[in-house]
This record gives structure tokens, sequence and C-alpha cells, in this order.
């Protein structure tokens, strides 16, 4: 056999060792550039604007590279121990670099400060790593050669990381276990190099605890990677999270700022105390205020109470009872202050009495009949909530409904999701009801519709609304009952069990607005 | 309401995103959830309605035990499945008194037996009923009498929409991801798209056939169906034979195939009849005002549902727990004597007539000692198939197609799962899963062997594995397990038997007493069969 070069070392060991650094340059490549593609779609997920968010964290990454370079040119002694600790750091910092932004979002005021942080340090020591393994790599191959290879490998490990990312990583380990893996393969580099070469002999221990550690640490990250999502689901709000509760039907999630509370359900907007007035009094008032004598109301959905006060707006109303699923929904709007304001107290009504029970089967047990009946549901985004605007389920409202009763249905934006719309008004008249469509703006949601629908004929604005009404009144209503041209009625199937048309008009409708 | 207030649109979506991706449905569950898997945690569950020993008892005539009562009666139904429940309400509608059932299981249903706990009714086997054809007058008169018919515009029916199966029906998992319906289209060839499409238009030529006799060419009850030799002597073939002939190879169409003789026959294209596999297709002209031709009816009982409305109108008195073992044929009547497993005795009942509601592997048995020359025994063969309810924390989504009522993995063994709890209008967040494994392959004694001598562990491990290649971490929410055997599941209608003499020659009733009604008889096992083998029989033992 060959000698090699003067260190007596032999060729095939030494170039083994090359091939093993070279085999880090594609890691670590790959490594430093998933590190770049989380931050980037952390940051245009979480702060919006995707193009900006991206080009800046692209861009500061690079920057922070560039700064990695440069101070490498300041290390000096044994590199391949500073290679080592570089990158146990890069593992720890990327790899935490996802869980962390989850978990500090919602604590800090300045977001982008912990972000720009995280870019900047993974960006910085990345930056280190190529220089000081060229260096290291330098004494054995042609310098030619060298910046060929290692920047082939770079660039393939670059390649990988941008494919595998949206194809693989994203889809099947979401974004935080993904950095946290990627962080304990770039401690795994910096494991097998320690073993590897036997010139780490002297501080292979000491680095051995650091290495452990960490692993340790991101392997916990891993398995608690589930726990961080749930806990930092507030993030997912502006304004500040004042509760939170997962209830057995749904997750409650209220939050305020200076000027408005919000209560999301499973991430979905209910209502803002900003302008829920005119979400409400146009649910309640046009059908309402148009029946006479002493009436008996039920309300399904809309446990929050607040359709229920603007019911309780009428003295005549001899009853309400009010069926919503979630027990822990109806006791919130019962017990807490703020909220207790908010809806005025209604819940705690002698004349209100509650029901947690599911809405379709209740009303097919119940045997009362009511005078008007509120029927305020979210909206059809799953097959189970289809079932609640199915044909069947208005059929069996009209066992219910007195001779003269009205119901009325929140049924989604005619604007944005006008199928849907139709197909909520069309279905009701599938069973037997005359309907009586109308809509009104929220700011908070947009264009919103409702649809009345009664036995026959009788409805009119003609009557007394109550007081303190601040946004329905005569001529609102009658301008309610306008639909331009964009908004204006087309066909539709019926809503049934067997077919669920609804939820397909649904999801293809909201597609745009939700993907 | 739906939308946010503006701006944290993104935010919202991004979570949803990452919380779909890595986690909260199943698939993210996987790894955290293994940490609740490996405690050791053994899922609870049982083998239900464990029990061959009767049987066996009736097979190997074992010791008798002494004779402790003696009742009479006119009319004798042994045997409370469909085909005997139907018999009954027949004879009832006709005024017949002086009936009596006897049952050999705790209680009577046979194959349409259901289960019940906290989070769901389930079916033990049967669960549903294609929308019949109109000319298929008295079962759709019971359905009108039970209220899953409401009513009819122009002699077509309105159908009870809480019983028709809700939306979305059926999804395929194919290659990674659930494709709505079963006929795979995902990524298969246009090779393949082309045959599926040419076979399903042949299937529908043959539905719209008729024979020499004006009959259509395949109808249900399939005794209706036309006698021409032409579409008869498809039954002397193999389905796979028939295929191979018409050039059908494509594996995702042989697939679908085979998967649907499994479903509805246990059989696999070998051990069903080339007439068998195309009564499938084109045996169903169900007609409905407000459903699809293609609309089935389900309940979370399944036929249990159809199963309890025949039981309940049932006015004769039924002893259940009481196993005929021998039948003699007397100049005073048929004695029909019964183990009574209760008081492990013997009850002799004196009938004028029979009405055997028993499949033809027991009647083998029953019938010994009254020496008729029955030859179906040699023809008749039996799938044995397990069924298991699962009950889950949380139902198994996954990517695609939402949770359907009917759910099948490709290539698979198991014919996948129902989601019972499908036709409930309250989605809770437990489910009760009906999984179902044929044994379609090799011959059906030994399976038996090896399927009497698994372990309920075996079982659960089996079931678990299963779910787990579409659903990978579903484990951890399962919080039981039961499992059901048939042994004898359903008849096969294998080549030569729907047809053959057999099989209508074992309809006959022996000396004007001894009456058959069985879904065996028929050789597809299925509701409208054994509902209309009731009623056949109830009128031949009006009329002698
Ligand atoms: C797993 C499985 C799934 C199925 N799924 C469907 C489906 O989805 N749709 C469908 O239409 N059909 C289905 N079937 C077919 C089902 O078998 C028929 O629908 C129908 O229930 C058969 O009724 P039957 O009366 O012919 O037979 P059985 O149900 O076999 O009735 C025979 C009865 O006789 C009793 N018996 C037997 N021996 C004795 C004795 N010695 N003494 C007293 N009593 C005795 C038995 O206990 C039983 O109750 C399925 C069958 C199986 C096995």
């Amino acid at each position: 056999m060959v000698n090699g070069a003067g260190d007596g070392t032999p060729v095939h060991e030494k170039k083994q060792g090359q091939g093993l650094l070279l085999f880090s340059v594609f890691v670590i490549a790959t490594c430093g550039l998933i590190y770049e593609l989380v931050a980037g779609t952390m940051a245009s997920y979480l702060l919006g604007d995707s193009v900006t968010q991206f080009s800046t964290v692209i861009g500061v990454y690079l920057f922070s590279m560039g700064i990695g370079s440069w101070l490498s040119g300041q290390v000096e002694g044994d590199l391949l121990k500073w290679f080592i600790r570089i990158e146990i750091l890069v593992g720890l910092v990327g790899g935490c670099s996802a869980p962390s932004m989850f978990l500090l979002f919602e604590h800090v005021t300045y977001f982008r400060i912990v972000l720009y942080s995280f870019v900047v340090l993974t960006g910085i020591l990345v930056g280190l790593e190529i220089p000081i393994l060229m260096r290291i790599l330098k004494s054995g191959i042609e310098f030619k050669d060298l910046v060929a290879r290692v920047f082939t490998f770079d660039y393939i490990g670059a390649l990988l990381a941008s494919l595998i990312f949206p194809l693989l990583l994203v889809p099947y380990l979401g974004l935080i276990r993904t950095s946290l893996v990627f962080g304990i393969f770039n401690i795994a580099v910096a494991a097998y190099l320690l073993y590897y070469f036997e010139e780490t002999l002297r501080y292979r221990r000491r680095l051995l605890v650091p290495i452990l550690a960490s692993v340790f640490a991101l392997l916990a990250g891993f398995v608690y990677a589930e726990r961080i999502m749930s806990y930092s689901e507030t993030l997912a709000f502006q304004d500040k999270v004042i509760y939170s509760k997962s209830t057995h039907y749904q997750r409650m999630v209220l939050t305020r700022n200076n000027r408005e509370l919000k209560l999301f359900l499973n991430g979905n907007l209910q209502f803002s105390s900003l302008d829920e007035y005119r979400y409400h009094e146009a649910l309640v008032h046009p059908g309402l205020h148009a029946l006479k004598g002493s009436k008996k109301v039920l309300v399904l959905g809309g446990g929050d109470g607040l359709a229920v006060r603007e019911v309780l707006r009428y003295p005549d109303v001899a009853s309400v009872t009010l069926v919503d699923l979630d027990p822990a929904m109806t006791q919130l709007f019962r017990s807490n202050e703020m909220l207790l304001e908010l809806n005025n107290r209604s819940l705690l009504s002698p004349k209100v009495r509650v029901v947690n029970d599911d809405a379709f089967n209740w009303v097919r047990r119940d045997t009362m009949r009511f005078d008007f009946i509120i029927i305020d549901f979210p909206d059809p985004s799953n097959y189970s909530l289809g079932k609640l605007y199915s044909s069947k389920f208005y059929e069996e409202l009209q066992h219910v409904l007195s001779d003269s009763g009205i119901i009325v249905v929140q049924a989604t934006s005619p604007l944005i999701a006008r199928k849907s719309y139709w197909c909520v008004g069309h279905t009701m008249e599938a069973a037997g009801f005359v309907i009586v469509p109308y809509h009104i703006y929220v700011p908070s949601f947009g264009e919103w519709g409702y649809i009345m629908g009664m036995r026959n004929f009788g409805w009119h604005t003609g009557a007394q609304l109550p007081r303190g009404l601040r946004f329905v009144d005569k001529d609102v209503m009658k301008s309610m009952l306008l639909f331009p041209p964009d908004m204006s009625e087309v066909a539709t199937e019926v809503n049934k069990l067997n077919n669920q048309a609804l939820v397909n008009y649904f999801e293809d409708e909201w597609a745009p607005y939700v993907h | 309401m739906f939308i946010d207030g503006a701006g944290s649109k993104d935010r919202r979506r991004f979570l949803k995103q990452v919380l779909a991706l890595a986690g909260v449905s199943f698939a993210g569950r996987y790894v955290t959830g293994c940490a609740d898997a490996s405690d050791g945690r053994v899922i609870p569950g049982d083998i239900v309605g464990a029990g061959s020993s009767i049987g066996h008892m009736i097979r190997d005539g074992r010791a008798i035990p002494a004779l402790t009562e003696e009742i009479r009666t006119g009319i004798l139904i042994i045997g409370g499945g469909i085909s005997g429940l139907s018999a009954a309400r027949w004879l009832h509608k006709k005024g017949t008194e002086n009936v009596m059932m006897v049952e050999m299981g705790e209680e009577t249903g046979g194959n349409s037996v259901f289960g019940q706990n906290k989070v769901s009714a389930y079916p033990w086997a049967a669960h549903y009923l294609p929308i019949p054809d109109v000319a298929n007058t008295s079962l759709i008169e019971f359905l009108g009498e039970i209220g899953v018919i409401t009513g009819f515009v122009d002699g077509v029916p309105i159908y009870n929409e809480y019983h028709l199966c809700h939306d979305p029906e059926e999804r395929l998992y194919i290659d990674g991801y659930w494709q709505e319906g079963l006929v795979p289209k995902f990524g298969i060839t246009r090779e393949d798209e082309a045959q599926i499409a040419r076979f399903m238009k042949q299937a529908e030529d043959y539905r719209a056939a008729k024979g020499v006799d004006g009959k259509y060419a395949f109808s249900i009850p399939l005794d209706t169906s036309s006698a021409d030799e032409q579409f008869r002597k498809l039954d002397q073939i193999s389905f796979r034979q028939f295929l191979t002939e018409n050039g059908y190879n494509a594996k995702p169409l042989l697939w679908y195939l085979e998967y649907c003789c499994k479903d509805d026959y246990g059989a696999g294209l070998d051990s069903t009849s080339a007439w068998a596999g195309l009564h499938y297709f084109a045996s169903r002209r169900g007609k409905a005002t407000n459903a699809n031709s293609s609309a089935v009816l389900t309940w979370p009982e399944g036929n249990g549902f159809l199963m309890q409305a025949l039981r309940k109108h049932n006015p004769y008195p039924v002893r259940t727990g009481l196993a005929a073992f021998n039948i003699e044929n007397t100049e005073n009547g048929v004695h029909v004597d019964c183990y009574d497993a209760g008081r492990k005795s013997t009850v002799r009942i004196v009938a004028e007539k029979v009405l055997m509601c028993t499949p033809q592997n027991v009647n083998k048995y029953l019938l010994k000692s009254v020496g008729s020359e029955r030859g179906i025994y040699e023809h008749v063969q039996y799938a044995p198939w397990v069924v298991a309810n699962i009950t889950c924390t949380g139902v198994p989504e996954g990517k695609g197609t939402a949770l359907c009522w009917d759910n099948v993995v490709y290539g698979r063994q198991s014919v996948g799962y129902v989601f019972a709890n499908h036709q409930n209008l309250v989605r809770k967040n437990e489910g009760v899963l009906t999984w179902y494994l044929p044994f379609t392959e090799g011959a059906p004694k030994e399976a038996r062997k090896a399927i009497y001598s698994k372990t309920i562990e075996d079982w659960k491990k089996l079931v678990v594995e299963d779910l787990a290649y579409a659903h990978p971490g579903i484990e951890p929410l399962i919080t039981r397990i039961d499992v059901k055997v048939w042994g004898h599941g359903m008849i096969q209608p294998v080549p030569g038997y729907v047809w053959g003499n057999a099989r209508s020659e074992a309809m006959q009733a022996i000396d004007g007493r001894i009456f058959f009604a069985h879904s065996d008889l028929s050789g597809i096992s299925i509701f409208e069969e054994a509902f209309s083998q009731g009623v056949r029989a109830a009128e031949e033992v009006l009329r002698t």
C-alpha cells in the first residue's frame, strides 16, 4: 500500500475522513436551508403578507450567513473542535426555533424581534459552518477540487431541502417537528465527527455532555410537540386571549383588545362586541316584531344569550327556550361578569329556560309549539352541521311551530356564498315554508344573510319595534329585502340528509377564503 | 358564523393547517400516542355470542338430555332469522293461528342481530338494504308498514330520509388517499379507466336485458329472474372465467369486482358464478322520488332495524334458547325435539306443520331421521366471516374525503369498516366502527378451524393492524373491541349452485308437512332473499 501525505495516515483512511466531511456538508446544507424555510413559513403565516415576510427572512438570513463567514476568519486553533461546537449550537438554536417561536408568539409584544433574532443567530452559525469546514478539508484536497466538491454538496443539500420541505416535512411532520428533527441531524453530525476523528479524544468527554443534553431537549420537544401546538393555539388570535377552554364539543376562546371582545368557537369568530348588535337585531326583530300577542320563543344555538337579549325587549314574550349543545357555553354566558354585561343577563331571566341538548333530537322529541323560532347555528362547514340545515330538519320544525308562527335562519353570506345562501332558502321552501330572504352588513363578517320562513305569507314591517335599537328600524328593514344582482337568487339543489348539497356548495364557495 | 375579523384570517388558516398537518387527527397522534399504547394497556373486549357448542351437539348427536316438556302447535317455525320472522309476519297477515317459533340463540335475528353501547348501536352482521325494485311488492309493502317508505308519487316510493344513507356515503383508501366512491379512480391508468367503463356499460346492458320469457335477466328475488338459457348458462362458469373471456384484466377493476363479491357473497371471483357476479351489478332497479336508484337504507343498528320491526310485529310465542336437534315425521304429527340450553333438558314440540327457516348445514342433521333425499347438502358452501365492533374516542378521518358510512381500503383482505354512528343526527367525538373480514380463500372448513382457534387477543391485534394501515396511530384511541365469529356466515353462490337442480329441489316441502325457507336456498345471502323465502314458504304452508 502506498503511503499518502507525510503524516503517515493511510490514503484510504484520509479519503474516508474527507468523504465523511463532505457528507456533513450535505447534511448541514440541508439543515441550514430547512431552518430558513421554517422561519420564512412561520413569519408569513403569523404576520401575514407572505411575499414581504419571505423575502425579508431570506435577506436577513443570507446577510447573517455573511456575518458568519466573516466571523469564521477570526476563528483560530483546533478547527475540528470549533466545527463540532458550532454544529451543536446550530442544532440547538435551529432545532428549537419553531417551537420557541410558537410559544413566544402570544407572549411578546414585538414578535418580529424574536423572529429576526432567531433568523440572525441561525444565519450566523450556519454561515460559520462551511468556511470552517473548508479550512479543515483544505489540507487533504487541492483547492479547486475542494471548492467544487463542497459547493456541489452544499447545493445538492439545498435542493433536497427545498423539495422535501413542502412535499414531505410540512404535511407529515408539521413545522415544529421538522425544526426539531433537523436540529437532531445537526447534532448527530457533531456526534459522529467527534466519534470518528481520533484527534477529538482529548475533549470528547467534555463535548459529550452538551450533545446529550441538546439531543434530549430536542427529543423532549418532539414528544411534546402536540402539547406545544395546542398551547400555542391561542397564537391564532391577534388580540389578548382572556379565556379559553376545550369542552366536550368545541374550543371556546375569548379575546379582547381595548375596543372589543370577541368569541371564537373552534377558531371561527362568533361575534365581536363592536358590531354584534347589528347581527342580533337583524336576526330577531324583523320576524318577532311582526307577531302579535303573547309569544313563545325558541332559540336553537346561540348559547351566548345575545339573541335572547333582543327577544326579551318584548314585554309580551311569555317564555324563551334556548337549546344549545354545549353546557360550558351557556354556563359561561350566565356567570362571567363581562359577558353578562354584554347579553344583559338574558340567560338569567326567569322567562328563559336553557336546555343543553342537540337541537335536532330535541326538536324531534318536543311537543310544544312556538310562535317564533330563531335558528342560529354555526355555518354548514361540515357534514354534521349540514344536517341541521336539511329539509328533514325544517320539516321537523313545522311540528313545533304555531300556525301563524315565523322561523328565522342565519344563512351565511349571500355575497361570498351565494349558492349556499339560496340553497338554505330553497331547502326551507321544500319543507313547506314561504320564505322571506334578507341581508345586512356586519363589519366583522361582511354581507350577511338571513331567511325567514312561515306557513303562509303574512309578514309585514308595519308593527311597532321596541325602543332602544341601534340598527334596525322600518327603513332599514325595507332595504334589507333588496338583493342587488350579485347576490340575487340562483338555482340550487335542496339540501337533504342524503345529498348534503349545502356542505358542498359551502366548501366550494368559502374555499378561496380559507385555503 | 364563520369569518374571522379582518387580518386574523391568515393566522387562523395557518393554525388550521399546522394543526391538521401535524396532528390533532390520527396521523399526528401517532408519535405521541405511542406513549399511551406502550403503557402495556390491553384494549378491553370479548368474543360475543361464542358457542358453536349447541351446533356441535346437534351435529355429533351427543347424549340427549331427558324429555321434560311437550308442546303442541299447529305450525312450528324453526329459526328466527329474517326468513323465519318474515314467514311469521306473512302467516299472521293471512290470519293464521296456532303458530310458534323456536330460536336457538338468546334472541331472534340470526345474521341481522345488533349490539348497543353508550356510544352507538351497531350491527353484528347485516347492515344495509338497497332501495328495492318497485316490482318487489311484498318488500315495498313491508317498508311502507314500518315507515321506511312514507308515501308514493305516481307509484314511486318516497323514502324516509332518516333511513336513506346520509351523505357522504363511501370512500376508498388508495395510494395513501381517501377518494370518494369505491370504484378506484385515484392513480389508475387510462386503460384501467377504460376497462372499468366498459364493464359498467356491460353491466348496465345486462340490467336492462330481458329473456325470451319477457322477464329481466337479473332480478331480486332471484327466482323471478328470466329462465332464458343465454343468461342462466352464466351460472356454469366462474365470474373470473367470465371476466377473462371478456378481456377484463385491469387490476383495479378486478380488485373492485372481487371486493363486491366478498362484500355481498363472502366469495372470491372463483367461488362466485358469473351469473351471481353479474347479478350484483345488474339486478338493482330501485326507484325513489327522493333518492337515486343506487341509494341504500341503513341504520346505526344495521338491518337490526328491519329485524326488530319484524320481531315487534310477530304476534306468536317465541321460545329462544331452544335448539331443534331432531325431527321425526310420525303419524300423529311432526315431532321436533329441542334442546333447552337453560334447563339442560329436551322439549318436544309436536306440530302439524314445520317451517324450517334454518340453514341447510343444520337441516342436514335435523332431518337425519326423516330420511329424505334432499341432495342439497353436498352443494352448499358457506363463507366464514369475522365482524368486529370497535369503539373509539375520536373518529378516523385521514387525507382526502371525510369519514363516510362505508370505508374501504384498497387491496386488503378485510372489506373495510362501516361507521355505525353515521345515521345519528348528532356527531359525537366518539364512534363505533363495524369492521368486516370475510374468509374467501381456500377451503372454508380449514378457515373455520383456524378461526375458532383464535383468541380475542389475536383478533384485536388483527383488527388494530388492519385499521392502522389506513389510520396510523388509531390504537390509543380505541376503547373497546368486541368480535363475533360467523363460522357459516354466508352461502357462497359457487358456479352451478343458483341454477342447479339441487337448490330448487331443496325448496320442495317434504310430505306436505315440512317446509323450507332460508337465504341459502336462494344462493345469495341478502335481506331481500331471506324475506321473500319466508313469504314463499308461508304461502306454501297455507296452500297445503
Ligand atoms: C357478516 C355478514 C354481513 C351481512 N351483511 C348483509 C347486509 O349488509 N345486507 C344484507 O341484506 N344481508 C347481509 N347479510 C346476509 C344476512 O345473512 C341476511 O340478510 C339475513 O339476515 C339472513 O336471514 P336468514 O333467515 O336467511 O338466515 P339466518 O340469519 O341464518 O337465520 C337462521 C336462524 O336460525 C337459527 N337456528 C339455526 N339452527 C337452529 C336450530 N337448530 N334450532 C333453532 N334455531 C336455529 C339461527 O340462530 C338463526 O337465528 C350479511 C351476513 C353476514 C354473515
